[in-house]
């Protein structure tokens, strides 16, 4: 078992909400939708590949057959899940330190939520809650999602550069590559392992 | 009211200065003391080195202020040398601190540095097993450091110390097994500033101007006029200090939370950690490797230093200001103009210098994007974000979200390249010192996130041009960007670089107040 595979970790935290409570929240997601300006910050914040907030009604969790014994739930779920670059610390210091009102809006109506400052009561909070991964399978594990799409970038680029470049004379390859390098140079960091997540050396 | 710099000023938090250790909110060399002397002790009977403590605590300087004019009627008050302390986890241990106050303290200091050479990226011929003779052994208790205008005052204090030490054969000594010039083994490890012309510079042995931007925090006890720059910036790019509990324990922090800290209050509050490190400079290939890339390089060998750095090597001024040979020319010439004015007693000239030479130090890269002045990946860009994570305006709470809590407070001098010639085998580098309230928040992310690699910065695995632990590969790296219009000149790769700076020691230490070394030496720690 473990969060952490290559340069990712995955995160999961099931938090309770009172169902009434529930459908404010539903509002919440649906003007950060609306407006999405609201989630600049969180999309501004490269370590992250995604983030999911899905609210679980506390009568919609499955029930697969007559045998298996009825729950009576008292809230309703917030289920949040992402994946990330980097451990699990600089995950939730990068949230508390830039998007701390962004945090409150997701998580303010969640029974026992503390606010994302000060940050200890959040560490908690989500340490608490969190589920921790069983299984986790990572394609790229020396890739990070900027060195992802930074190598899609430079592959497009790339291949475009090599069915246009073809017949060019020498002065005209040179200027065009050097065009290219000019136009991709964002992209051209190195990709290996990445630095030590995992804390089980310690 | 307090008075530094002769300036004095209302400070909006004053902390006790007088139970702060001084290192703490003064870098010494700032204040005329050029010269250092850093030794480190074992303890052996608890009961002897708590005497021995409460001896050697009436010569620790403290934080208290200090006029710079040498002709004040404060003269008196700054000393000829300072001394300060500091304790790893086992001489706390050693001292005999009890288990509950000793399980206080976070994971990174009761591991030390050597164990965590794995995020430090001290690896290969950075790893612990090459490190002077001292770090070969677990027995190094406590630092000292002694400050001084010259090495006269130096050795004066130090046989001070060694006097103190030797009324106390039972309970310390001094450690030897430290490397120093033309293959000695000494029991103490000198450092100095850079002298030209016989006069301190702000050099390393690269041959970089250093220390420049070091953070200001609330309560510091310096001159608002160095806030700018060196605080936090705020959305109107005005700059306010940090929190103290990014630098001192037992202050509200950044995250409006006292960091978390050792009980009682009183062992923590106003102490702090310090990282310390013995970075060797091999200069012979730095300089072998600039000769060799100059020749390539479209651009003087300065300029190719200072896209590595991200700032001019003579004179420190950034590469916001002047980016290419030519706008650092001009800039040289305003600055002469400017210093002939000065000279000749022209006082708005002084205003003039003044106005510059803040622009040394309060700059952002909001006008930079593409790295196309300062490259992305430069060392100053690297150490101190200042507001450039932020790349969609207004997206984070504050500009600097992501580097506020992530400063460090640098200490260090040069040593060496004084008793041999500078060559990669002579003993010359930088004795670094950071201070802040987590050593792993701070110190080691940087280290491991923003000096060895570069996912915040989309530059996948590159490392820190100067101090990155490079070995040679051809993927060992740094792109100096180009500017990003048509026809401009491509980027330029700096590419199979070598490793210039190695990890030949050190260790972390709990740096306590005043309060806190009376309590340890007389055995009152208790945390019930």
């Amino acid at each position: 078992m473990s969060n952490i595979a290559g340069k990712a970790y995955a995160m999961n935290v099931i938090t309770p909400i009172p169902w009434w409570k529930a459908i404010w929240q539903h509002a919440a997601f649906k003007f950060v939708v609306r407006f999405p300006s609201n989630l600049k910050g969180l999309i501004n914040l490269s370590l992250i590949h995604y983030a999911r907030w899905t609210i679980i009604g506390r009568n919609s969790f499955p029930h697969l057959a007559p045998s298996q014994p009825k729950e009576d739930l008292h809230y309703s779920y917030m289920m949040f899940e992402s994946n990330f670059n980097g451990s699990w610390d600089q995950y939730i210091d990068s949230f508390s330190f830039a998007i701390p009102e962004g945090l409150d809006l997701f998580w303010r109506f969640n029974i026992g939520y503390p606010k994302s400052i000060p940050l200890h009561g959040f560490y908690n909070y989500i340490r608490f809650n969190q589920i921790e991964t069983d299984h986790f399978y990572n394609a790229y594990p020396c890739a990070s999602s900027n060195d992802v799409k930074s190598a899609t970038h430079l592959y497009d680029n790339l291949k475009d550069f090599t069915e246009t470049s073809l017949e060019l004379s020498d002065e005209d390859f040179e200027q065009a590559y050097n065009a290219l390098l000019l136009d991709n140079q964002q992209y051209l960091g190195c990709m290996e392992a990445g630095p030590s997540l995992s804390l089980k050396e310690y | 009211m307090s008075y530094i710099d002769g300036i004095s000023m209302k400070e909006s938090k004053s902390l006790d200065l007088y139970d702060i250790q001084g290192n703490v909110c003064k870098g010494y060399g700032r204040y005329g003391f050029p010269k250092a002397r850093y030794c480190f002790l074992s303890f052996q009977h608890t009961h002897s080195a708590r005497e021995f403590l409460a001896l050697l605590i009436e010569k620790i300087t403290t934080a208290e202020t200090w006029p710079v004019s040498e002709s004040s009627d404060h003269h008196r008050i700054k000393p000829n040398s300072t001394l300060n302390l500091g304790f790893t986890y086992s001489g706390l241990k050693k001292l005999g601190l009890p288990e509950r106050s000793l399980k206080g303290f976070p994971v990174d200091f009761t591991m030390g540095m050597k164990a965590r050479s794995e995020i430090l990226g001290d690896t290969g011929i950075s790893a612990p097993e090459h490190w002077d003779d001292i770090w070969q052994q677990d027995n190094v208790h406590a630092w000292v450091a002694i400050n001084a205008r010259d090495q006269d005052a130096i050795e004066f204090e130090f046989n001070a110390l060694g006097d103190l030490v030797t009324q106390h054969p039972d309970g310390v000594r001094i450690m030897s097994g430290i490397k120093g010039p033309n293959n000695t083994i000494l029991p103490y490890q000198d450092a100095s500033a850079v002298f030209e012309n016989g006069l301190p510079t702000a050099k390393e042995h690269f041959g970089f101007t250093d220390g420049i931007g070091n953070p200001y925090f609330e309560g510091c006890g310096n001159s608002m006029s160095r806030l700018p720059g060196r605080g936090k910036l705020m959305r109107d790019g005005s700059w306010q200090p940090l929190a103290t509990g990014e630098f001192v324990l037992g202050h509200v922090d950044e995250a409006q939370e006292y960091p978390p800290a050792p009980e009682p209050k009183l062992l923590s509050r106003n102490g702090t950690y310090m990282v310390y490190r013995k970075l060797h400079e091999n200069v012979d290939t730095f300089n072998g490797y600039i000769d060799n890339l100059a020749k390539d390089f479209d651009g003087s060998r300065d300029l190719l230093m200072a896209k590595m750095s991200g700032r001019w090597p003579d004179n420190g001024a950034p590469l916001t200001l002047a980016a290419t040979d030519e706008e650092k020319e001009t800039l040289d010439a305003k600055m002469a103009s400017i210093e002939l004015r000065v000279s000749e007693g022209d006082k708005s000239a002084l205003i003039e210098r003044k106005e510059l030479r803040r622009q040394w130090v309060d700059f952002t890269f909001n006008d930079d994007k593409s790295g196309s002045r300062c490259p992305v990946g430069a060392h100053i860009r690297r150490t101190n974000t200042r507001g450039s994570l932020e790349t969609e305006h207004k997206a984070f709470h504050r500009p600097g979200a992501l580097v506020d809590r992530r400063r460090l407070m640098r200490r260090g001098l040069p040593y060496g390249g004084i008793d041999e010639a500078k060559s990669d085998s002579a003993e010359q580098g930088i004795i670094f010192m950071s201070i802040g309230a987590s050593i792993e928040r701070q110190f080691e992310f940087v280290q491991q996130q923003w000096v060895n690699y570069s996912n915040d910065f989309k530059l996948g695995n590159d490392k820190d041009p100067l101090i990155g632990s490079h070995d040679g590969k051809l993927t060992d790296k740094h792109i100096i960007q180009g500017c990003p219009i048509k026809g401009a000149k491509p980027p330029f790769f700096c590419t199979q670089m070598p490793r210039f700076v190695e990890t030949r020691g050190g260790d972390y230490f709990f740096i306590p107040s005043i309060s806190a070394l009376r309590m340890i030496a007389e055995g009152l720690i208790d945390p019930s």
